[in-house]
């Protein structure tokens, strides 16, 4: 028997609380994905403020070129330099995935301890508007939105925002209720505080955890959502150049010119597996049960 | 691409072959047609289909201009108020039964009756160009409609494709009851199946009554066909159907985008045929923007742009730069519709100056279902960039654009007109006041007048002055710039012999002959 | 159990109440209405007057709700306004194409991740497991619709063995049926590998340090039987969860899927519809994606006993 009998005062801690560890060599998941954070950050940074080319600059004599000294990673079919469009390609997605995923957790967060704490009606009620908004298909969701609002960064933003609120509210919900019952919120009451500032104290810091765990999966899921919708036609519109709708252009030029579906992928790819891996660690970190 | 095979081949493959050798023609549509009902629930597949079963009093010849069909002659009275048809004798309908006048009225009162839903019906019950107050058939091969006033448009309305051709039916085409059962025309084919979002299939109509000329011309001439079966297929994927041509799952594609054309045509099975058609690639201004409602701005963004340039880009060589709404191929285009925007950065910098531009944002509005219209914006918007006109692209989706069009919602936007098959019809699709119609583009009234005389005159000379004043008005007050006319694009298999593609743009497939085969 | 099934049918009705008016309104707040699409260019006042009044578009609002939803509970759904088609046996169509590919890649991918995550939990932080996680996580990163274009590109372009577009039913002709759906299913089971293998990995190693487990393992019993017999079985509880949730996700998700490999399921369905602002068509397919969404969360709430005793009905 390897658990350690209860001790009563340790109950009356709320639990994420824990000593410091010493400092140890952070684990493989957490340093490449740090790294490939790290890269696609820098990626963006750069795009900003340098290209090697002029990402929007046309240029019909040179179009659909596989790439060359001139262009590293080629020209697409209007001549526009591939590495360049990427480069501010990283910036838009990276932006996008990073302002819906904190509206999202703002909104969530808020209606999930709403739920959590008032319970009774308006708990059912948001719960039925909650679960029909998971029900609905998110696609349909956010292309509905964004013909009613125009294609535009921020109305994508908005659409998936709203298409990712109700996991966060699952969530956080889920975690208000089994810690409502704890010993330690009981302990709280006992001593007078109110349900609000035991809501607030003690339960709210709770959430932090598994809420941060899911963000690292919505951003992934944003830059997906994004690069989908993009290939269905609704994303970020043209000209600018975001991984989904470079990868969505390409389609007809798959036979010719291969490359031009190749790089975006990758770049997309990578972003999801610098979001998995931080992700990893950082659930490796919080929750002790799955680590060694 | 050997091993291709699609819904239409496993089909074809299923079915039970014929016994005996017949020529079959299989041929891809982009969808399913929607109803057999000329003029009725339409579309532009439906109107191809039907187009091949009825016929109407007249028809259009290969060179856009209408002709007797049914009819053995037309002849109009000198207040432009009555037209007799003399029918030939001896069409028969596809029954068997002959075609008197008494079907013809039939026709056309089933088509008039509200309860129809006739697409056409508004254009000749007052709202369109005149009123038809009578149609009488003083003998049984003669048919006499009356106007209300004179409208030189009325024979090509009746013409239209998507009217249906105003085809004439067979009572027998309605049940009992009167809803529709099947078409019984007088044209090549006959309806044979049709398995919805499969298929539809036209069978030779062993007793077609063809006309006395020697070859078909257009929709009219001698339409007598060699085929025995066409069999539509629908294939909604542009992919999937040039992937069933290549793999000779289908003979013919009727519609070929201008990269796949470029693809299929490096392919020696393949022939691709092309014409122009009479649909207007156009940018529009709204003239009532507080921006754009300075002529000289307008005219700026005019001669910054080298049409020949984009037009060569854009469709390949296909098509020449045409800054006039008469299509290219209408025998109405002459050395005048010539004259359009010369490209001259010069003359633009001179009218940016004179009208105070600061280099203000303007939006242009395009979208992607059409790349042409998407490629289109790309390359205006660099252009004008180049003379520093600021223009900003804002992509819509199609139904967004279509509405912010309807209600004139927009500064400036690239936009596709579907085919108009006179310089008249054209006109009035951007002509009007815009008071009432927030649609219309162009808003002089001096430009309606001339198009009010326009559909009124059906002398060619008066009309062809008319057209050529209109033109010139609008290179002057620039409401738009029409850039250039569609192409019809057709790929074929190199068995196929027989196929024109023509301004009218839709398929005549009793032209097509093909080798004859067992099942195919 | 019956009862418990029935309240779960009766509790979902609001839940599909509820859709079918967030799509109501959310189609009809889009700008362009179908009779304006169909006519196109074309549109002059009267001639749009016309066509809305034969589509029921001149009603009120609360009015055309109420008439599609009198007709939907005695079984109608309308007819398609681009096509012209009933409503209920095209979606059903269609869904049967969607629904057949997902399922068989999501059993196909549930056969495959769930032991390798169990055999990965078993030996955990072996170089077994490090591979397993490390391909799970990978694969978990692809989009699914760049892995397809990859593949398509790969077998149908450059080797040429399967085709590259088109579809035909499995009822016409089972092999080129095959032909055309083993790449949409290939790429769907790689890409729901990597999630169902790290749940199941995780949940297994849970489970493994768990009392019973070392008792039965106290208890004389081999690995082998404490795996299968215990591990294995207590530990799909949470697989399964998210097992239905990909299955919920995946029927609406698969529009791209089906963009990519030209399939026409119901994914494309409703992106169509809402391009041709086709509300018959998308009304229908709501009600039908939400109702499947709910019989897999029930059924998934039904078996869920079954792995985790715990649990009650």
């Amino acid at each position: 028997m390897n658990k350690p009998l209860p001790v009563a005062p340790e109950v009356l801690l709320p639990a994420p609380v824990r000593a410091p560890r010493a400092w140890r060599v952070p684990p493989l998941n957490a340093l490449i994905g740090a790294f490939l954070l790290g890269l696609l950050l820098i990626m963006a940074a750069l795009g900003l403020v340098w290209t090697p080319h002029d990402p929007l600059a046309l240029n019909l004599l040179a179009r659909l070129q596989a790439p060359t000294a001139a262009h590293w990673l080629g020209t697409d079919e209007y001549g526009r330099d591939v590495l360049s469009r990427l480069m501010i390609g990283a910036h838009t997605s990276l932006w996008v995935s990073v302002l819906t995923v904190s509206m999202a957790i703002v909104a969530g967060t808020f209606l999930g301890l709403l739920a959590g704490f008032l319970r009774g009606w308006v708990d059912r009620g948001l719960m039925m508007i909650n679960d029909a908004l998971l029900a609905f298909p998110g696609i349909l969701l956010a292309l509905g939105l964004m013909a009613i609002i125009g294609p535009s960064l921020y109305g994508i933003v908005f659409a998936l925002s709203l298409a990712y609120t109700p996991s966060v509210v699952r969530v956080v919900r889920g975690t208000v209720l089994s810690l409502r019952e704890k010993e330690f919120v009981e302990a709280s009451r006992v001593i007078g505080n109110s349900e609000l500032y035991t809501m607030l104290r003690h339960i709210a810091p709770n959430c932090v955890a598994p809420v941060c765990v899911l963000a690292t999966s919505m951003f992934g899921w944003a830059i997906l959502a994004e690069s989908a919708l993009s290939f269905l036609g609704l994303g970020v519109p043209p000209p600018a150049a975001t991984w989904g709708n470079m990868l969505a252009a390409s389609r007809p030029y798959i036979a010719t010119a291969s490359w031009l579906g190749l790089f975006p992928g990758v770049c997309i790819a990578m972003a999801l597996l610098a979001f998995n891996l931080c992700g990893d660690a950082l659930r490796d970190r919080l929750d002790p049960r799955m680590s060694k | 691409m050997n091993k291709t095979f699609i819904l239409a081949g496993a089909l074809s493959a299923a079915l039970v072959g014929t016994a005996h050798a017949e020529s079959v023609l299989k041929v891809a549509l982009n969808a399913d047609i929607r109803s057999t009902d000329p003029g009725v629930n339409r579309d532009t597949n439906s109107d191809a289909v039907i187009m091949h079963i009825t016929e109407g009093l007249v028809a259009f010849r290969e060179d856009a201009t209408v002709g007797p069909l049914l009819a053995k002659d037309v002849q109009v009275s000198d207040d432009g108020l009555r037209y007799t048809f003399h029918l030939r004798d001896g069409v028969k309908f596809q029954n068997g039964k002959p075609l008197t006048s008494a079907e013809v009225l039939w026709t056309w009162k089933r088509f008039l009756d509200p309860k129809t839903q006739w697409r056409c019906a508004p254009e000749f019950d007052g709202h369109g160009g005149a009123k038809i107050v009578d149609m009488s058939a003083p003998d049984p091969l003669t048919v006499v409609f009356t106007l209300d006033k004179p409208n030189g448009l009325f024979l090509t309305s009746t013409a239209l494709p998507e009217c249906g051709g105003s085809g004439i039916l067979h009572p027998d085409s309605v049940a009992a009851d009167g809803s529709w059962k099947a078409p019984i025309g007088t044209g090549p084919f006959r309806l044979g199946d049709w398995k919805p979002g499969q298929y539809v299939e036209l069978l030779r109509n062993a007793d077609y009554s063809a006309r006395d000329e020697k070859a078909p011309d257009g929709y009219t001439g001698n339409k007598s066909t060699t085929l025995d079966r066409v069999r539509l297929l629908v294939i909604p994927d542009p992919a999937a159907a040039k992937a069933a041509l290549l793999s000779k799952n289908v003979d013919l594609l009727i519609d070929v985008t201008p990269l796949d054309a470029t693809e299929l045509a490096a392919n020696p099975n393949v022939r691709v045929t092309s014409s122009g058609t009479m649909s207007v690639n156009a940018l529009l201004f709204q003239t009532r923007d507080p921006l754009l409602k300075d002529v000289r701005l307008r005219q700026a963004i005019a001669h910054a742009l080298d049409s020949a340039q984009i037009v060569e880009a854009l469709t390949g060589g296909r098509s020449k730069a045409n800054n006039s709404m008469v299509a290219s191929g209408s025998h109405y285009h002459t050395a005048v519709e010539d004259q359009g925007f010369a490209f001259d950065p010069a003359k633009t910098a001179q009218l940016l100056r004179e009208a105070g531009y600061k280099g203000e944002p303007i939006k242009l509005i395009v979208n992607k279902r059409y790349a042409a219209i998407f490629d289109m914006g790309v390359f205006v918007q660099a252009m004008a960039k180049a003379s520093g006109i600021n223009l900003e692209l804002e992509t819509l989706e199609w139904g967004t654009q279509l509405e912010r069009y309807q209600s004139g919602n927009y500064q400036m936007m690239a936009f596709p007109y579907s085919e108009r098959l006179d310089p008249a019809l054209s006109f009035d699709s951007m002509t009007g006041d815009k008071d009432k119609e927030a649609r219309k583009v162009w808003d002089n009234p001096d430009a309606r007048h001339w198009l009010r005389e326009a559909q009124r005159e059906g002398d060619i000379t008066k009309r062809q002055a008319l057209f050529d004043q209109l033109h010139q008005q609008m290179i002057k007050d620039v409401p738009m710039i029409p850039m250039y006319n569609g192409n019809a694009i057709a790929a074929s298999r190199d068995y196929v012999k027989g196929l024109r593609t023509w301004p009218v743009s839709k398929p005549r497939l009793w032209t097509v002959s093909v080798p004859n085969s067992g099942s195919n | 159990m019956f009862r418990f099934i029935s309240q779960r049918l009766a509790m979902s009705i609001p839940t599909l109440l509820l859709i079918s008016l967030m799509v109501f309104a959310i189609i009809r707040l889009v700008p362009g209405d179908p009779a304006l699409l169909m006519l196109g260019d074309m549109a002059d006042a009267h001639s749009l007057e016309v066509a809305r009044a034969s589509l029921g578009l001149d009603q009120p609002l609360p009015m055309q709700f109420l008439i599609w939803f009198k007709a939907v509970l005695s079984g109608d759904l309308g007819h398609s306004i681009t096509t012209n088609e009933a409503v209920l046996p095209l979606i059903l169509d269609r869904f049967q194409v969607s629904a057949g590919i997902v399922l068989v890649s999501v059993l196909l991918a549930a056969l495959i991740a769930v032991p390798a995550g169990l055999l990965a939990a078993w030996k955990q932080d072996s170089a077994l497991d490090f591979g397993v996680v490390s391909t799970a996580t990978l694969l978990l990163s692809i989009p699914s619709f760049w892995l397809g274009l990859l593949l398509l590109y790969a077998f149908g372009i450059k080797l040429g063995w399967l085709p590259v577009v088109g579809y035909v039913s499995f009822g016409q002709a089972p092999w080129q049926a095959l032909s055309f759906i083993v790449l949409p299913i290939v790429t769907l089971t790689l890409v729901e590998l990597g999630a169902i293998t790290r749940m199941a990995r995780a949940s297994a190693i849970e489970v493994l340090r768990l009392e019973y487990i070392t008792h039965a393992r106290a208890k004389g019993l081999s690995e082998r039987a404490v795996l299968w017999r215990h591990a294995l079985r207590n530990s799909f509880a949470p697989t399964l969860t998210l097992i239905g949730l990909i299955l919920g996700n995946l029927l609406s998700g698969i529009a791209v899927l089906e963009t990519v490999f030209t399939l026409p399921g119901i994914g494309r369905l409703m992106v169509d519809a809402i391009y041709a602002r086709d509300y018959p068509v998308l009304q229908g397919c709501l009600l039908l994606v939400t109702f499947v969404y709910v019989l897999v969360n029930l059924l998934v709430d039904l078996l869920y006993p079954l792995f985790d005793p715990r649990v009650k009905l």
